[in-house]
């Protein structure tokens, strides 16, 4: 595994009556690309505001490669804020510029950098218009090249996928998919589930505040009990009732989902079902993230789990 | 360049150039130009004694008046510009339309005198002596005694004027000067106050202060805004001033190297300590607020005590050898408009100045410390208007 660079240790945050964080931990590796989801109020933008500082934790450490991440490191990094943030009236080319050497670049290198984002969201032609002129989408990618043309060592992107055609999307995956392959952490939050499943190598889930589950996607989905999808025409509707530690999720025609417990054998399920007559489909149903997204978050058992 | 100054020299720099290049701020700046300039062309024709011109003619024997007419009318400040006129009926008529102001005719001593409506005083004063000389020489030459021998002691003749209050003539113009001064500096401290207090609205309702203050410090950004903007303002008061000199010059309103110079180098000096001071309290009192919708609420405060100095100047100015006069312009909210205005109008010695920017520039290290504390504090929470009691507690 990667070596853990950015470490978020027994984060809590409260806001009036309102707790947003309690004692959230999370690992994020070198190179990986981390998808943040939970529902609106989570504590994903909580989260994201401490590590660029902009918020003062109640409790708990950031630990930027084992020590208390330092102003350097965050001035370092390419941050995109959930309401994105930039002069409306200046021109985009200028802004850029600006907001380059803001970060330590020189003059020279904020221009060259500059150049060479806008022209790589085909953007180029446009550095003399004013933000306020550019659609939402293109905004959004100017956002980005803000938090780009640094060379960051870290990057934080609350929702950058939010708005955005599916034209745009690809692009902005692309772009950070090659961040992280040069090794870079890239932690972006998303409520487009199938996309954070495609884009993400780990995902972590937040529920009130802590992180409710964490993994790769295929270990969070194969850490929900196993279930078949058995298609077995000529069954009768109590044919799986006498295997044990199996029960029927639901059936849709000839299609029955089992749920299977501990001790049960999906092999003995397989001749079971074969009894009754032909089989015409028998495969393991592994679940989406949104199924799991709607598990982790609605089921108030995983908290004790 | 030391990193931490070269941000704030960005900062500083961004906040300047993309307002000056803005037609808002060229269009203020010359609206602010004729107002000044008018002001000063007025106020040319209200209190100048100089400058004066009378158009005359003379027909038949009282031409012989004109010489002594003309001189006389100099001495009194009017300059009588000679015309010509081929007859009575042509004079009659061109005083009638206004492009003669009076027409001289008739006896030497006893000379007619047409004008359209009224004649000057002066001018009058100036005809009147001309002939009563005409008439006294005539009146010696019969009794024989040359006129030449009482002329010399007459023109000789006349008083020695003692002067107890000699600055006391120059008080008119320097009354201007002071008014001039406090006008100005109290629409400029206003104008580049609210500018502060909107730019820092706008970053905070756009959230450009989320990445900006993951970037840089907090003061940072406060210092950039305040110098880049106070640079603006500076910039277009001098221009103001300078235009103003110009036209005080011409129109020779005011003494130029000791009122008018000194007006406008103390105005300008007490620009940057008032807009230093007041920026600090438009910017901590702007970050409390999210959006523009509530700026006014916050800056009102801030407003008042600008314009309070303001209607306090008018006061001062009726009462300007008062003590309260003195304590006011000394004290460091007011003194920004006040001392400047009563260093315009002669009021105020040296050491009431230097006086005044002491505690001035003592006053704006403790409103740093206070304004940059509540900034900090206030700018990342969003949303409903922050207390005092938080800004000044905690961080978000």
């Amino acid at each position: 595994m990667r070596p853990n660079v950015l470490e978020l240790r027994g984060l809590g945050k409260r806001f009036g009556d309102l707790q947003a964080l309690r004692g959230l931990d999370l690992q994020i590796h070198a190179g990986e690309v981390f998808g943040f989801v939970g529902s609106n109020g989570a504590g994903k933008t909580t989260t994201m505001r401490i590590v660029m500082g902009v918020l003062a934790p109640d409790a708990g450490d950031v630990l930027w490669e084992g020590s208390p991440i330092a102003f350097e490191t965050r001035r370092q990094t390419g941050y995109m804020p959930e309401e994105r943030g930039l002069y409306a009236k200046q021109p985009i080319g200028e802004q850029l510029r600006y907001f380059g050497q803001l970060h330590g670049l020189t003059e020279a290198a904020a221009g060259d950098a500059t150049d060479v984002w806008l022209e790589r969201f085909g953007l180029g032609e446009r550095q003399k218009d004013e933000l306020l002129k550019l659609s939402h989408g293109n905004q959004q990618r100017v956002q980005l090249a803000a938090a780009l043309l640094f060379d960051p060592v870290l990057l934080i992107l609350d929702e950058p996928f939010a708005g955005l055609d599916p034209e745009a999307v690809d692009a902005m995956s692309a772009v950070l998919r090659e961040q992280a392959a040069a090794g870079k952490p890239v932690i972006f939050s998303s409520h487009q589930l199938e996309l954070v499943e495609r884009l993400s190598d780990r995902v972590g889930v937040i529920r009130r505040g802590e992180l409710v589950a964490c993994g790769t996607v295929d270990e969070l989905r194969g850490r929900g009990p196993e279930r078949l999808w058995v298609e077995a025409p000529a069954a009768t509707a109590d044919w799986a009732a006498g295997l044990t530690g199996v029960t029927v999720v639901r059936s849709a025609g000839a299609g029955y989902l089992l749920e299977l417990g501990d001790h049960a054998d999906d092999q003995q399920v397989l001749q079971a079902a074969l009894a009754t007559g032909p089989v015409r489909e028998f495969r393991r149903e592994r679940p989406s993230l949104l199924d799991l997204f709607r598990e982790f978050v609605s089921d108030p058992e995983i908290d004790a789990a | 360049m030391p990193p931490d100054v070269r941000i704030v020299f960005l900062i500083a720099r961004r906040e300047f150039l993309t307002r000056i290049r803005s037609r808002l701020w060229l269009i203020g700046t010359v609206v602010l130009v004729l107002a000044v300039c008018g002001f000063i062309v007025v106020q040319a024709k209200v209190i100048s004694p100089h400058g004066s011109h009378t158009k005359v003619a003379f027909l038949g024997p009282a031409r012989a008046l004109q010489p002594n007419v003309s001189r006389t009318a100099a001495a009194l400040g009017v300059t009588v510009d000679v015309q010509s006129v081929q007859s009575e009926s042509d004079g009659v008529a061109e005083v009638d339309s206004g492009e003669l102001d009076a027409l001289i005719s008739g006896e030497r001593t006893h000379p007619t005198v047409t004008v359209k409506e009224q004649l000057s005083t002066e001018v009058a004063a100036a005809i009147s002596n001309a002939s009563k000389q005409i008439a006294l020489n005539e009146a010696l030459l019969n009794q024989g005694v040359d006129p030449g021998v009482v002329s010399g002691p007459v023109a000789a003749s006349g008083p020695v004027i003692h002067t107890l209050d000699p600055g006391a003539a120059q008080r008119a113009t320097r009354d201007v000067a002071g008014i001039f001064v406090a006008v100005l500096l109290y629409i400029a401290l206003q104008i580049y106050g609210q500018v502060v207090a909107a730019g820092v609205v706008e970053e905070k309702a756009n959230r450009i202060v989320e990445i900006l203050l993951s970037t840089i410090r907090a003061r940072q950004l406060l210092f950039g805004k305040v110098l880049g903007i106070g640079l603006l303002g500076f910039i277009q008061l001098a221009i103001v001033g300078a235009a103003a000199l110009l036209v005080a010059g011409r129109t020779q309103t005011v003494n130029l190297p000791t009122v008018g110079l000194s007006s406008v180098l103390g105005g300008l000096l007490w620009f940057v300590i008032g807009f230093v001071l007041y920026a600090f309290l438009y910017a901590g009192a702007a970050s409390l607020v999210s959006r523009q919708e509530d700026l006014a609420s916050v800056t009102t405060p801030v407003t008042v005590l600008v314009l309070g100095s303001y209607l306090a100047f008018f006061w001062v100015v009726a009462n300007p050898t008062s003590q309260m006069a003195a304590v006011l312009s000394l004290l460091p909210p007011f003194a920004p408009i006040l001392m400047p205005a009563r260093m315009a109008t002669g009021d105020a010695p040296t050491w009431q100045v230097g006086l005044a920017i002491v505690l001035s520039l003592a006053t704006i290290a403790g409103l740093n410390l206070l304004a940059a504390r509540i900034y900090s504090n206030s700018v990342l929470r969003f949303g409903s208007r922050v207390s005092l009691r938080q800004a000044w507690s905690s961080a978000p």
